[in-house]
């Protein structure tokens, strides 16, 4: 099962922040700065990345001592971790990832050890999966749909449940012709925005 | 920083274990989908969930001045998009799936048991680390209105095509049909509850 479940995929990466060993640059501190400023809603860079279900960007300072007999020990890194779920095989993302929002990609990992850019999408695919961890149970829900069957899906919805409450009590003259009349709306009206408040 | 967007909380939880268990952990992972995970699906408040064992060794590492990471104990990180206060989501999962969460975290030093729900609570909250950005493309929906979207589209579908010539007679009856069909699955989608 790994990172797969059905046509969902699950990346979940470690990116090691750099210790510059000074306080006052602190790159992880500068990192969640900017993931606080960080454009959210269909403004998010990762609404641009079709295919994009839910993503996550956490500063992670170290592991957790739980008290004795567990160990109490420290990393000696903080990590950026990002899990994405997403529509289809992880090579194909990347590259699609990298080709539509280097830039907003680059201000987040140029926190990070050893990252190379965007701007060339082989070399930022082979960072990104130095940094991968084997997600090791996946779950996923609704794991045989696209986010755009999903986003049509939920558009569709709402505009039967409008359609239902419009036409109640009508006579089969009314409805039949308005039913033809909303299909064809329907089949025109595009998914709705990744991201967009109201879905 | 937030672990919330629209309906969906992003939760994150680290747990350390000793490094002999993990191979015991991996093979119930490996087991747990042959059995359907069953009860998280009819749950149905979980988008998407994952668990990542890190072995003690296998912290990344990228060169340079990037020194090797020492820790002697194996971790387990758990991501969870779910639907609900993160307190619902703990007392179900000590209620329903308290065997299931015993499986998986039953390895991990000082776990409590999910029941009593108190002390499980208190560990959960211990080991658990905030999101500092978190992206939802359907903030309004909820597991279930995702999946009630598309029993939705599959009826629309199925009935679009067949009333396609219908009489006005013939249209009626199945338009009832449609509407019963779907009838528990119609609905307005919005925000999330304040002080959720």
């Amino acid at each position: 099962m790994g990172n797969q479940s059905g046509q969902s995929y699950g990346l979940t990466i470690l990116s090691p922040i750099i210790n510059n060993g000074s306080r006052a640059a602190a790159q992880d501190l500068a990192l969640r700065h900017h993931l606080s400023k960080l454009a959210n809603g269909e403004h998010s860079p990762f609404a641009k990345v079709p295919g994009t279900h839910f993503v996550r960007l956490v500063v992670m300072g170290d592991v957790v001592f739980v008290g004795y007999p567990a160990r109490d020990e420290h990393l000696k890194s903080q990590y950026l971790i990002c899990t994405a779920d997403f529509d289809g095989e992880l090579d194909p993302y990347l590259q699609t990832l990298a080709r539509t929002i280097p830039a907003e990609l680059d201000a987040i990992w140029k926190h990070c050890v050893g990252y190379p850019g965007a701007t060339d999408p082989a070399k930022f695919a082979e960072y990104i999966k130095k940094c991968q961890v084997e997600t090791t149970l996946y779950f996923s829900d609704v794991n045989d749909r696209t986010l755009e069957q999903t986003l049509k899906a939920l558009l569709v919805k709402t505009a039967v449940t409008a359609f239902a409450e419009r036409y109640q009590g009508q006579p089969a003259s009314v409805v039949q012709p308005a039913f033809k009349k909303f299909l064809t709306e329907l089949s025109q009206t595009p998914a709705p925005r990744p991201g967009a408040a109201g879905i | 920083m937030t672990n919330i967007n629209g309906k969906a909380y992003a939760m994150n939880a680290i747990t350390p274990m000793r490094a002999w268990k993990s191979p015991i952990l991996r093979l119930i992972f490996w087991l747990a989908p042959l059995f359907g995970l069953t009860d998280l699906k009819n749950l149905s408040f979980i988008h998407f969930a994952r668990w990542v064992i890190v072995p003690h060794d296998k912290f990344p590492w990228l060169g340079g001045k990037q020194p090797r990471e020492s820790v002697q104990s194996d971790y387990m990180l758990f991501f969870s998009n779910f639907n609900g206060t993160w307190n619902q989501y703990i007392d179900a999962f000590s209620a329903v799936l308290s065997k299931g969460l015993n499986y998986f975290w039953c390895w991990s030093d000082k776990f409590p048991g999910s029941v009593p729900v108190t002390g499980f609570k208190k560990y959960i909250a211990r080991v658990q680390f905030d999101t500092d950005f978190y992206y939802n493309p359907y903030p309004y929906a909820a597991t279930n209105d995702v999946k009630a979207a598309h029993r939705v589209q599959a009826a629309l579908d199925d009935f679009a095509a067949k009333s396609a010539n219908m009489t006005e007679q013939q249209f009626a009856e199945a338009y009832l049909h449609f509407l019963i069909r779907v009838q528990n699955d119609l609905g307005a989608l919005g925000p999330a509850p304040e002080g959720t």
